[in-house]
């Protein structure tokens, strides 16, 4: 039994009555209440900013209006292990999924601005990170980003996060994690893409991503 | 802010029925009109007329009011003006597909049978310029047909569509198919080509748009997606930058 | 004035699906091999790229990745009696161009015919009597069997990558499988596709009501993918526009995600494209290929001199290229003698529309080209016919492969064709209903066939192609005995309101049905009456294969593609180890 069915009444009476647990069918998580969050999140400001917005110096992403469906999974993922973090992994198990739902809620509604860059790509840098998220790359086969990471990183809401003005660093980070097989979760779309994507390409996107984030618009 | 309601459908292989789990939310109803209004109005929030640059002022009218009783607003959703159809219209028979794109030009002509389709000789533009040339001879000295009433104008529009009038060497039910084909494309095309304005069609309808990845969504049955749809022009911040003069062709 | 190249050793008319693998093949084998294509080069970065290939007016409406109907189209009739005139613009087909054909835009239905398909009207008679057929029709055996194809669906299965559930391995039934598939040697490369709700609503009722629901075999990959030529394929994220369009995700299996990339690193290939094929060239005696003409994009002419010819057009393309080249014998229905242009056939397809209430998402926008749930238990032979009165079947399946507003928007029938109520039943319907597809069989009668047109020709001179044909009754009592059971699994659904559409005549040209034209170059085992034998070469040109759905010789409940493939690696095989050392005519009549 899973730690979500442990800690879920809720999806527990659902898997022993219909016998039938799916990870693609599981049950819902509970809703989240963004006040209840607000109260949870001041744990987190230190690495992710009083409203999300990342901070660069401690390599923690920009969360602030990223669904909540999307903050609750990756939230659960690290609690059930198919992510790992020395700090995300503890801070995830101990919230249960009503928590967990909460600070998801309260960072989804979060406005912020773009926090500092984390990188400073050169212009042929910006260059390939544009190419690849808008076209793509036939001899690596690989298709333009902005097929699933929407418009200029834009996202999809509840299919793909946005990646614009997200931390280089940790958008790196994560290819990385889905190109070593460290990450589930996403991986069978992801991981594809991550084993075509060399250092000096995953460089490129990651710093092309981040220079999304421009205040000005 | 748009929320993901839920509506979880949980498989059972014992159940008698499908019946989907309780509601975590109600679906969300659709957009209500802006108070009532007559029938060929469209709503308040409708920008100014676009810049037609193949309808005259005459046929651009009757084109207006056609497709708005083609596609009425209502209650329900946007009709034909509120989504730009006559902008569309115009445009793609102003371009390349007016002109005859991907149309097999050649004669000898006869008329055929219905399986044998279109055997006119006219281009799409030909086409709508001759049937308009004579509607707005038939209208001449006549009240307008946009000053009709709407049941007035359903009736003229239900006798082009019956056929057996000749409107300059144009069978009105072909004209009148095609202005239909035509407006619907213009409802429900992606707004680059300067219908479905705002995407008001896919939003009537739950259509999400062009940006499509539902790897992890398809399996989650009966749920109600419920996001903005996204055009082919849509930027990072949701704006869609419409370029009415794309042609139609590869 | 034609200028005249170094020959070569294969000249492959058309680089689509069947002419990369066959190039592929030879050009492996040391061969000298010129493909030529009429349209242009494309690839997944950049041409098939989101956003912009998600576009429903430019691939869907306009019809961006099909042939120009301005150049080249087809004429029509429903019967001799009839002027054939153009289509004049595609609707009930899509013949596609460019580099990989038409397998870039379709839609990814991979189905295996079934053993009895091959010998149809063997089997046809010994079931039911020789009485039982309509006198007008014309099935023919095939001169193979299934047994002699299964090594090759399975390699082509395998190229591709193909999603789904094996119900017969070796003879033993899999549970999860079509119980009534033919026997295969193992499992599908990858699993299923996930199902969407409308195939979970599907299977539920189909399996009460004592049927045998399995997941459409589909090559919209299940999950990454590395084929046997070491090309690598995505999972596909069920975008919803895959017929008619081309996948920015390398998740449809296509030439260019399937065996191009291996194909054009290989030097002995050479690809020219933009260019048109106006015929194959025959020495004095007519029995022997010299090589084929073709007119550049320019607009200049060439000719391309090859000891070898390999004709892998789109179906209709072949049969026309036979005809314009001279060989073989046209077919001549009011005689019964010839042979190319007999056989034509088509495909039977009827619909349902199953109406649920407004709070049963159906979602038809998430899904792929081949992500249905289907039954065949009234496919094929797989049911008695004795008491029905036709022969065939057809597939039943609640395949939405999208949601596309411009073509799809459902209304229940008696709903007005334009205004407000029309308006209201659209929003009302768009999220809420299940469409199923009866894709059924389409036999050959007499009266159906290909030709060359008198009066209409393409744009550099050519006669176009002329078709005459119907629905035989036959395939219309099918059809209509089909969509009976298909809507009684619509009510199953628990459905509101169920609405059976089933094909009527006569043919129009006028609505999609689908792109699957069959026949006119009818592979046998009697030069009296096939264009081919076994092996698909010309009975009468030894040095020219053709091979295509133009080979068969009737068409079943199922979409042609898998098939074309498995006969694509059989003539391969017999061109390989058996042409290439010994040319000459393989089967003596």
């Amino acid at each position: 039994m899973n730690a979500l069915a442990r800690s879920n009444p809720i999806a527990l009476r659902l898997l022993l009555v219909l016998a039938l647990p799916s990870a693609a069918l599981a049950a819902d998580p509970p809703a989240g209440d963004a006040a209840r969050g607000a109260t949870i999140a001041a744990t987190c400001q230190g690495c992710h900013g009083a409203h999300g917005e990342g901070v660069p110096a401690t390599g923690g992403p920009r969360l602030a209006g990223q669904t909540a469906e999307y903050l609750g999974a990756q939230l659960h993922n690290y609690a059930d292990g198919r992510r790992t973090n020395p700090i995300m992994s503890a801070m995830a198990k101990g919230l249960d999924a009503q928590k967990q739902a909460d600070v998801a809620a309260f960072f989804a509604a979060q406005s912020a601005p773009y926090a500092a860059r984390t990188v400073e790509p050169a212009p042929e840098q910006l260059a390939r990170g544009r190419t690849l998220t808008r076209v793509g790359d036939e001899s690596k086969q690989l298709q333009a980003c902005a097929n699933c990471h929407g418009p200029d990183g834009a996202g999809e809401r509840y299919a793909t996060p946005y990646l614009a003005g997200q931390s280089a660093a940790y958008v790196a980070s994560a290819i990385k994690e889905w190109k070593s097989g460290a990450r589930h979760g996403g991986e069978a779309q992801m991981r594809p893409v991550a084993q075509r994507l060399d250092d000096q390409d995953i460089a490129a996107v990651s710093a092309y991503f981040e220079s999304l984030g421009d205040n000005a618009h | 802010m748009s929320k993901l309601s839920r509506r979880t459908f949980v498989k059972s292989l014992g159940a008698a029925s499908l019946a989907p789990a309780t509601l975590l939310a109600a679906p969300p109803l659709l957009a209500a009109a802006a108070g009532a209004t007559p029938p060929t109005q469209p709503s308040a929030a409708t920008d100014e007329k676009p810049l037609y640059l193949f309808f005259n002022a005459d046929e651009a009218a009757f084109i207006e009011a056609a497709c708005e009783r083609l596609i009425p607003h209502d209650e329900v959703g946007p009709g034909a003006l509120d989504a730009g159809v006559p902008n569309y219209l115009d445009k793609q028979l102003g371009g390349s597909w007016g002109a005859g794109e991907r149309l097999y030009r050649s004669g000898p002509w006869q008329q055929g049978t219905p399986s044998q389709g279109y055997q006119l000789p006219f281009t799409p533009a030909e086409l709508f310029h001759a049937a308009l040339r004579a509607i707005l001879a038939e209208f001449d000295g006549k009240t307008a047909f946009k000053e009709l009433s709407a049941e007035q104008q359903d009736a003229y529009l239900k006798s082009l569509e019956a056929g057996g009038k000749d409107l300059a060497g144009v069978p009105s039910a072909a004209f009148f198919q095609m202005l239909l084909q035509m407006t619907v494309e213009g409802y429900f095309s992606d707004p680059v080509y300067g219908g479905n304005k705002n995407m008001v069609a896919w939003k009537m309808i739950g259509f999400p748009g062009a940006y499509a990845n539902y790897y992890d969504l398809v399996d989650k049955h009966g749920i109600k997606l419920d996001r903005e749809p996204m055009s082919i022009g849509s930027d990072r911040h949701g704006l869609v930058h419409p370029d009415p003069n794309i042609p139609a062709s590869l | 004035m034609t200028q005249r190249l170094k020959a070569t050793d294969v000249v492959i008319i058309g680089v689509g699906m069947v002419g990369s693998i066959v190039a592929k093949e030879l050009a492996a084998a040391g061969y000298k091999v010129v493909g030529l294509e009429r349209g242009q080069p494309r690839f997944t970065v950049p041409d098939f790229q989101g956003p912009a290939v998600h576009d429903e007016l430019r691939f869907d409406i306009r019809k961006a990745l099909m042939q120009d109907n301005t150049k080249e189209a087809v004429t029509f009739r429903n019967k001799v009696s009839e002027t054939a005139l153009p289509i004049r613009r595609w609707e009930s087909f899509l013949p596609g161009t460019g580099l990989g054909g038409s397998h870039v835009h379709w839609n990814g239905q991979t189905y295996r015919f079934h053993a009895n398909d091959f010998q149809l009207a063997t089997k046809t008679r010994a079931r039911y009597g020789a009485k039982f057929l309509d006198p007008d029709l014309t099935p023919q055996d095939w001169g193979v069997t299934y047994a002699d194809l299964e090594p090759h669906y399975d390699r082509f299965e395998y190229l591709l990558g193909t999603s789904g559930k094996a119900g017969n391995i070796k003879g033993t039934i899999q549970a999860g499988g079509d119980p009534f598939e033919s026997p295969r040697s193992r499992d599908y490369p990858t699993p299923p596709q996930k199902e969407p709700y409308h195939g979970a609503l599907f299977r539920k009722a189909a399996t009460d009501l004592g049927y045998h629901p399995f997941p459409q075999p589909s090559s919209n990959l299940s999950q990454p993918y590395t084929n046997p030529e070491g090309v690598k394929l995505n999972a596909c994220v069920f975008c919803g526009f895959c017929e008619r369009y081309a996948c920015e995700h390398y998740a449809k299996a296509v030439p260019q995600t399937i065996i191009l990339p291996v194909l054009l690193k290989n030097a002995n290939f050479e690809l020219r494209t933009g260019c048109q094929v106006q015929r194959i060239n025959l020495d004095s005696t007519k029995k022997q290929a010299t090589g084929v003409t073709y007119i550049d994009g320019a607009g200049n002419e060439f000719e391309q001199p090859a000891s070898l010819v390999i004709t892998s057009g789109f179906a209709l393309n072949n049969v026309r290229m036979f005809l314009l080249s001279g060989i073989g014998k046209p077919y001549d229905p009011a005689t019964g003698k010839g042979t190319v242009g007999r056989n034509y056939a088509y495909q039977t397809v009827s619909t349902v529309a199953s109406f649920f209430d407004e709070d049963v998402n159906i979602n038809p926008f998430m899904a792929s080209g081949a992500s249905g749930t289907l039954i065949n238990d009234f496919a094929g032979d797989n049911f008695d016919h004795a008491e029905l009165g036709f022969i065939g079947g057809a597939f039943v399946g609640a395949v939405n492969t999208n949601g596309r507003p411009i073509q799809y928007h459902p209304v229940p029938p008696g709903t007005p064709a334009w205004g407000k109520d029309w308006k209201q039943a659209v929003a009302k319907h768009y999220n809420h209903t299940v469409m199923f597809s009866i894709h059924g069989s389409s036999m050959s009668q007499r009266q159906n066939y290909l030709d060359l047109d008198p009066t209409y020709k393409d744009a550099w001179g050519q006669p176009l192609l002329r078709m005459t044909f119907d629905f035989p009754p036959n395939d219309l009592r099918m059809a209509q005995y089909v969509t009976g059971k298909a809507i009684e699994i619509g009510k199953a659904m628990g459905a509101k309101q169920v609405a059976g559409n089933p094909r009527k005549g006569p043919y129009t040209v006028t609505q999609y049905q689908t792109t699957h034209n069959t026949g006119g170059t009818i592979m046998g085992d009697d030069p009296a009456t096939s264009v081919v034998n076994r092996y698909l070469q010309s009975w009468d040109v030894s040095n020219v294969f053709v091979i295509g759905a133009s080979n068969f010789p009737q068409n079943a409940s199922w979409n042609p593609t898998d098939t074309v493939g498995a006969l694509t690696y059989w003539a391969i095989d017999a061109l390989k180890n058996k042409y290439m050392k010994n040319p000459g005519r393989l089967v003596q009549a």
